[in-house]
């Protein structure tokens, strides 16, 4: 049994103070203001927003950070948190509950200061005949920064109610809505807007999938021109944030973007001319494997706890000193990434890359013979192409399926998953998850196997290097016990593969499938 | 869920001003808390302000959980939440008479404010009766407060031998001295002897005026004047109390 309080939100044009606002109401209750206070809230969500795609703020105010129910304003976690950091992680907040509800929003990306304001907080509480408070009137006003847009009402109100006194907050609101100067009801999330609005932060202005609004009769050199435009903006979104090492997320996502751009230009055959085309593959190419070192040793790290939890107790310290060596090695790898990143080389070939998509093509028969093609055609017959493929290569898959052979699989699952994801906007939204929903059930059993084996690899490579030392044989059975521990998860994961891969090799997903070539038939 | 009772026998000890300070200490501490005046007087509803709502009465506060759900109200103090007396909770013990379970009768009505509050404070009205067991049965910890004179401790003695009788668990009762007064040769006597022994805590609360300027203030000492005697001891008190809970093993 339980119940939060919800306050309720109102705008009025009048910031004179409420016993003003309130002169010729009728009101049943004695007002005593509260000292004002002028407080700054500082805003937090993470880089793509999860917080607020889950209708939830947090904000950071008087020492105090608030989860709040954006649909009501209600207060669902609260911790204590003395300084604003820039950023922060889940486990970095005191209060346990907010530790666990901070988590369902998210795990590995960090929650960013995405700004903070001024307010200033007029309070009065509303007294009945006993003198007891019934209910209390704050007035906030956001001092600095302004908000942008002057349609905004120049203050809100918030009214909070008191448990047990819900007919006399009934009143209140009355003697509220009697007056001229006010605008009407509103919500926590109208504040918050207001206060995004501020610092100039656009609500679910980022997410790292494509959003492109395709038109099936489009031709597909100006539809694939839209989506590589797209991934380039996630790239640029993105490559500020690298360097100043917050979260694993930023370079994740522009990996992605990346693989989604060298995606595009692999399996849209003779749609762009073909010189162009594999300077920029070659060119894209490299600036992801600049960064495979990096996403490496962030996996290992983000591993870290688990890595150790997979030995007995007395072995795990010594693998501290792998950690401190991977951590080492990051931060190098980033400064070296970082300088790249600012140089003039990058930054010239993002642009040349920018007016190639945006400058004008006529299509030659001879050298790009599809880019006039229906964008509806192309992303039939490509998905359809690329279903087909996996479903061959998965069946051909041997009783006890082969390193390569996974690979391999993962590969084509990862292709089609791309595809899926560029055309999504060309295809009913429902059958297009259930497909995408059951092609993940084989892309993690294939992506944990292939993460496996990377790991068990690369530990391997790094004992095999390891100096012959008597003070590095801790170590050493330490890191030996973490190989076979990650070859037997590894084996585990080979011998589902045939039931993840049954799961999506059926007459189920043939229809889904075909549902969705049905649409451009 | 922890349930403190202020409880005992005799009547002007300081179980209400107690109750108040340390549900208030509590709110702060360990938030949210709720305080249920079970005194007919409404002393303690007095202290905050609130009144009970118009039906509410004795018979709603023995059907439980959501009628005395639905009659909480907020004091003006945040995560601090008061369940107010009613003048009919003077005929609670008749009314109890009628239950079937009457001793269990408290402990089952609150089960399901668990999940709300860790701290639930209870403040008796003064006698020993049906009430008084079915609080003694809902109750992790009672607090007795005393004032360190003879007739004090003859009570605390009265209400062991009437746990022993009853086979109620005794390690539950914890005495406390209230109005100590320094100048008085059996006060200074009774407190070295008994503070801090077994069944006793150690911290005492001297007298202060202004424990009793609660009744003009009417809020907790400690939201007010925080640095008045009283109110440090009352902190002291609660933290002590605190270290005793948590050191207490579960049964």
């Amino acid at each position: 049994m339980r119940t939060s309080l919800k306050p309720e939100y109102f705008s009025i044009s009048d910031t004179s103070g409420l016993p003003e606002f309130f002169k010729g109401v009728d009101i049943p209750f004695s007002l005593q203001a509260e000292p004002l206070k002028k407080e700054l809230l500082h805003c937090y969500d993470t880089f793509d927003w999860k917080a607020w795609n889950k209708k939830n703020a947090i904000v950071l105010c008087c020492q105090r950070l608030n989860l709040v129910d954006l649909k009501n304003g209600s207060e669902i976690g609260s911790s204590p948190l003395r300084k604003a950091p820039q950023s922060f992680f889940p486990e970095d907040i005191a209060e346990e509950k907010t530790v666990s509800m901070l988590k369902t929003l998210s795990r590995l990306r960090a929650f960013i200061r995405l700004g903070s304001v001024k307010t200033e907080i007029a309070t009065w509480r509303a007294l009945d005949e006993n003198q007891k408070t019934v209910a209390s009137i704050e007035l906030l006003s956001i001092l600095q920064p302004k908000p942008s847009n002057a349609q905004k009402p120049l203050a809100y109100v918030r009214l909070n109610p008191v448990r047990g006194y819900p007919k006399e907050l009934e009143t209140l609101a009355e003697c509220l809505k009697s007056n001229p100067a006010y605008s009407g009801k509103t919500t926590y999330q109208d504040f918050y807007t207001a206060v995004l609005d501020a610092v100039s932060s656009v609500p679910g202005s980022y997410s790292s999938k494509p959003s492109v609004k395709l038109k099936p009769g489009n031709t597909i050199q100006d539809s694939a021109r839209e989506l590589l435009l797209s991934t380039l903006e996630v790239i640029h979104a993105n490559e500020s944030w690298i360097p100043k090492n917050i979260d694993t997320e930023f370079l994740h996502d522009y990996r992605v973007a990346i693989r989604r751009t060298r995606s595009i230009l692999a399996q849209l055959k003779g749609i762009f001319p073909p010189n162009e085309l594999s300077r920029y593959k070659q060119a894209f190419r490299e600036l992801g494997k600049r960064t495979n070192n990096l996403r490496d040793q962030d996996v290992y790290l983000l591993q870290a706890e688990r890595f150790r939890n997979l030995l007995p107790a007395a072995m795990r310290d010594s693998l501290d000193s792998f950690f401190t060596d991977l951590r080492n090695q990051h931060k190098k790898e980033l400064r070296t990434f970082s300088k790249y990143l600012g140089s003039e080389n990058y930054r010239q070939f993002l642009q040349e890359w920018e007016s190639f998509l945006k400058g004008n093509m006529s299509p030659d028969p001879d050298t790009t013979p599809d880019a006039l093609r229906k964008t509806s055609d192309v992303a039939v017959s490509s998905i359809k192409k690329a279903w087909k493929k996996v479903i061959r290569h998965g069946r051909d898959i041997s009783r006890v399926a082969t390193d390569t052979e996974l690979h391999a699989l993962r590969i084509d699952c990862k292709k089609l998953r791309y595809l899926l994801e560029f055309y999504a906007s060309l295809f009913p939204a429902k059958t297009l998850q259930m497909v995408i929903r059951q092609l993940k059930t084989l892309q993690e059993n294939l992506g944990v196997f292939v993460d496996l084996s990377v790991q068990q690899n690369y530990l391997y490579s790094y004992l095999s290097n390891l100096e012959c030392t008597a003070d590095n044989i801790p170590f050493a059975s330490s890191l030996g016990g973490l190989v076979t521990a990650l070859y037997n998860e590894r084996e585990t994961v080979r011998m589902s593969f045939h039931d993840a891969f049954d799961t999506f090799d059926r007459q189920e997903t043939e229809e889904l499938f075909n549902e969705l070539f049905n649409k451009h038939r | 869920m922890k349930t403190i009772a202020l409880y005992s026998i005799k009547g002007g000890v300081g179980k209400t001003a107690s109750a108040v300070n340390l549900a208030y200490l509590s709110s702060v501490s360990e938030p949210p808390t709720l305080i249920c005046d079970l005194d007919p007087q409404g002393a303690s509803s007095f202290y905050f302000r609130i009144v009970p709502n118009k039906k509410y009465s004795s018979k709603k506060f023995l059907k439980g959980n959501k009628k005395i759900y639905d009659n909480i109200k907020g004091t003006d103090f945040d995560n601090l939440d008061l369940l107010p007396a009613d003048f009919s909770y003077r005929n609670l013990d008749i009314e109890l008479l009628e239950e079937k379970k009457p001793q269990k009768k408290l402990k089952n009505n609150i089960k399901e404010l668990n999940t709300e509050y860790p701290f639930i404070f209870f403040d008796c009205p003064p006698n020993l009766t049906l009430l008084s067991e079915s609080v003694f049965t809902a109750s992790d910890v009672i607090l007795v407060p005393l004032i360190p004179t003879t007739l004090s401790l003859r009570t605390f003695e009265q209400l062991l031998d009437f746990f022993k009788e009853c086979k109620l668990d005794t390690a539950k009762i914890k005495g406390f001295f209230t109005m100590f007064e320094r100048r008085k040769a059996m006060h200074r006597e009774i407190v070295e002897e008994y503070s801090g022994k077994k069944r006793f805590l150690r911290q005492i609360i001297p007298y202060n005026s202004e424990v009793e300027k609660m009744g003009i203030y009417r809020a907790p000492l400690n939201a007010v004047r925080p640095n008045v005697p009283a109110a440090i001891a009352y902190q002291e008190l609660w933290e002590e109390l605190m270290n005793e809970i948590e050191h207490r093993p579960t049964k």
